[in-house]
């Protein structure tokens, strides 16, 4: 019964994203909204600048600079819209869970080198897209209350599709080298 | 009698006017060519796409990439013709088709985003 609970659970995060964080099916709050969105996109750039630094493929070295550019770029307008209107992001379970996410992929990596360290990067990336993706679609853009956050979200999604493509394509490289 | 003389000259002067007025015009329009050479084109960079797609224009036409985006892009023709290095977010970029051909061209950032230009 535990064990089905545990699938049940597992089904439920992969289904609907970060929706089974809600209690109730409430959805989040748009100050929660602005915390996930703004952890989000900062675990992928730390998680840029330690791969930009120890990455052994050059391909995989460029790609970590354009998620520390792309997702910068992102959080510069969430954090600028925000700002304008006068939302306090809000930490929650899901952006949270993200934060310890992000900081035990980095540890983990930082124990990695060589070819091991790029593929554990890059397959990390693509889970990490997936879920956004996941999360954008199922729970984020549907909750959002205020019109220009909705805006922001959906206006961010393309980009996440593709970092996503890019990731897929350099881990089937990756693989195909023997690394 | 003496009339038709008048009559003839004012004709000629009539035709005389008509071939001046005509040389203007066409130095005029010689004039206007390299102007209306310079037809402006947009191409606008949003949602990881260029819009449109495919653009035509004749030699001498100016295409401005604008950069809608939250993020750098670029616009680089695959032949490297053109290659705009990386266009700011709200920023552009603008090229002069000097030489006529297709051109396939993309963003080296993004490698999914792809799009042509057609210079006639």
């Amino acid at each position: 019964m535990k064990c089905t609970m545990t699938l049940c659970m597992t089904l439920l995060v992969f289904a609907f994203g970060a929706t089974a964080a809600w209690a109730q099916g409430a959805g989040p709050t748009d100050p929660q909204i602005a915390a996930i969105v703004v952890t989000a996109n900062q675990v992928d750039i730390d998680a840029g600048k330690l791969a930009k630094s120890k990455a052994h493929s050059p391909q995989v070295k460029e790609f970590a600079q354009r998620m520390i550019t792309d997702h910068g770029g992102v959080n510069k307008s969430a954090t600028e819209l925000v700002q304008k209107l006068h939302v306090t992001p809000q930490p929650n379970p899901t952006s949270e869970s993200l934060q310890k996410g992000g900081d035990e992929n980095i540890a983990k990596l930082k124990t990695l080198s060589g070819a091991a360290f790029d593929k554990a990067y890059i397959d990390h990336e693509v889970a990490y897209h997936e879920a956004v993706i996941n999360a954008l679609d199922k729970t984020l853009i549907p909750s959002a209350q205020n019109a220009e956050l909705k805006a922001l979200l959906v206006k961010v999604r393309p980009a996440f599709v593709a970092h996503l493509d890019m990731a897929k394509q350099i881990q089937a490289e990756l693989g195909k080298s023997g690394a | 009698m003496p009339r038709l003389p008048r009559l003839t000259l004012r004709g000629g002067l009539l035709s005389l006017a008509a071939l001046l007025l005509s040389s203007s015009d066409l130095a005029g329009a010689a004039d206007a060519k390299p102007a209306a050479q310079g037809a402006v084109h947009t191409v606008v960079i949003e949602n990881l796409q260029f819009n449109p797609a495919e653009l035509q224009v004749h030699r001498g036409d100016r295409i401005v990439w604008v950069n809608k985006d939250l993020f750098p892009h670029t616009a680089t023709a695959t032949s490297h013709v053109f290659d705009s290095g990386s266009i700011a977010a709200n920023s552009s970029w603008t090229y002069v088709a000097s030489k006529a051909g297709e051109y396939a061209y993309g963003c080296t950032f993004h490698p999914t985003m792809k799009a042509i230009l057609k210079v006639q």
